[in-house]
């Protein structure tokens, strides 16, 4: 991000206490957080409209509910709350990131092939997890639960060796 | 509908908040990978902290609605791995996805679309892949609590975890992009 772009966020102490009220609020309100399940909602809606046996047979959708669930509901304002605070933002908003287009180009084609990827794999890993970084480690970690902890730990350490190999050139950045 | 409501509220508060703090921007959490960047991590561990103090007290007033996920040895780990390189490649996770889909990111929309793909690719080997390797290394809805004997200890033992995180990442990462 350009140097310009950095006083344009919020500071963090007081970010992570509204974040946290948010979260102790739900807590309060529905249960633990989470948003891969929001995926898994969203097609279940899909087959419940297209191919409803295939929705009524398979675990992975009986297990949680549609459309019309906090769980839906849940990342549809998260994309709204995105679409707010992004129209008010002074910032620049780009499609391919520096750090990327420093390393492979400015070709919008190759970063959206690599974030289609990079999707799939988040969410395939999530969902054999029984969560994301949302439902699993800081909804789990709030509730001082191991697998929150575990899942943490290994998606941190596996991230920062596999940013290293993809963003920089023989492990330094340029 | 109440629960609709209760969780359009939610996620909204929640988008707006980590669009404001920088966690939907992909070259904030790429550089925060390469130890560059070090608000985005701090932010998340203190965001647990505090949400663990607030959870707490819920507990205490018996308001609070939990649900501790199990941990499973390979389905746990073996999903971490796998979330661990796609997060590493991109910089977006499951839920700054969507709200960095509605902040205008182009490529946040094929990160969507791929989680989609992921997700229905999962749901259909769920009855293979569950019983595989989530069930024989399930060690159940384990707490810090069950090995620390008292909530409070095991509050204080993660707030220790943590504020050593935030310390030692304030401490190894770089401050260039301060």
């Amino acid at each position: 991000m350009s140097q310009q772009d950095t006083g344009k966020y919020w500071p963090i102490l007081p970010s992570a206490l509204a974040l946290a009220g948010v979260m102790v609020f739900i807590f309060a309100t529905f249960g633990p957080p989470a948003s891969s399940s929001g995926f898994v909602t969203t097609l279940k809606g899909f087959f419940l409209e297209f191919s409803p046996d295939y929705a009524a047979n398979k675990a992975h959708y009986k297990m949680m509910p549609g459309p019309g669930s906090w769980l839906m509901a849940f990342v549809l304002g998260m994309a709204i709350g995105g679409f707010f605070a992004g129209r008010t933002f002074r910032g620049t908003i780009e499609d391919v990131p520096e750090a990327w287009q420093k390393r492979y180009g400015p070709s919008r084609f190759k970063r959206y092939a690599a974030t289609f990827t990079s999707g799939f794999l988040i969410l395939f890993g999530a969902r054999l997890a029984g969560g994301c970084t949302l439902g699993l480690f800081l909804s789990g970690s709030t509730q001082l639960a191991i697998s929150g902890l575990y899942f943490g730990v290994v998606i941190f350490a596996v991230a920062m060796v596999t940013a290293r190999m993809i963003y920089t050139r023989g492990g330094s950045h340029e | 509908m109440n629960e609709v409501w209760l969780g359009l509220g939610s996620g909204v508060a929640f988008g707006f908040i980590i669009q404001r703090v920088g966690a939907t921007n992909p070259q904030k959490m790429v550089l925060a990978h390469l130890m560059k960047e070090r608000h985005i991590p701090q932010f998340m561990l203190l965001v647990v902290m505090f949400a663990a103090v607030g959870l707490f007290g819920l507990e205490a007033a018996g308001i609070g609605i939990t649900r501790v996920l199990p941990t499973s040895l390979v389905a746990t780990g073996l999903g971490a791995v796998i979330f661990g390189v796609g997060w590493g490649l991109s910089g977006y996770c499951p839920g700054t996805c969507w709200a960095a889909v509605g902040e205008g990111r182009m490529d946040a929309v094929f990160a969507l679309l791929g989680g989609l793909a992921g997700t229905a690719l999962f749901a259909q080997l769920h009855e293979t892949l569950i019983p595989a390797l989530y069930m024989p290394t399930n060690l159940g809805q384990l707490t810090l609590t069950d090995w620390l004997g008292s909530p409070a200890l095991a509050l204080v033992g993660l707030l220790i975890l943590f504020g050593g995180g935030v310390f030692l990442i304030g401490k190894f990462w770089d401050t260039q992009n301060d």
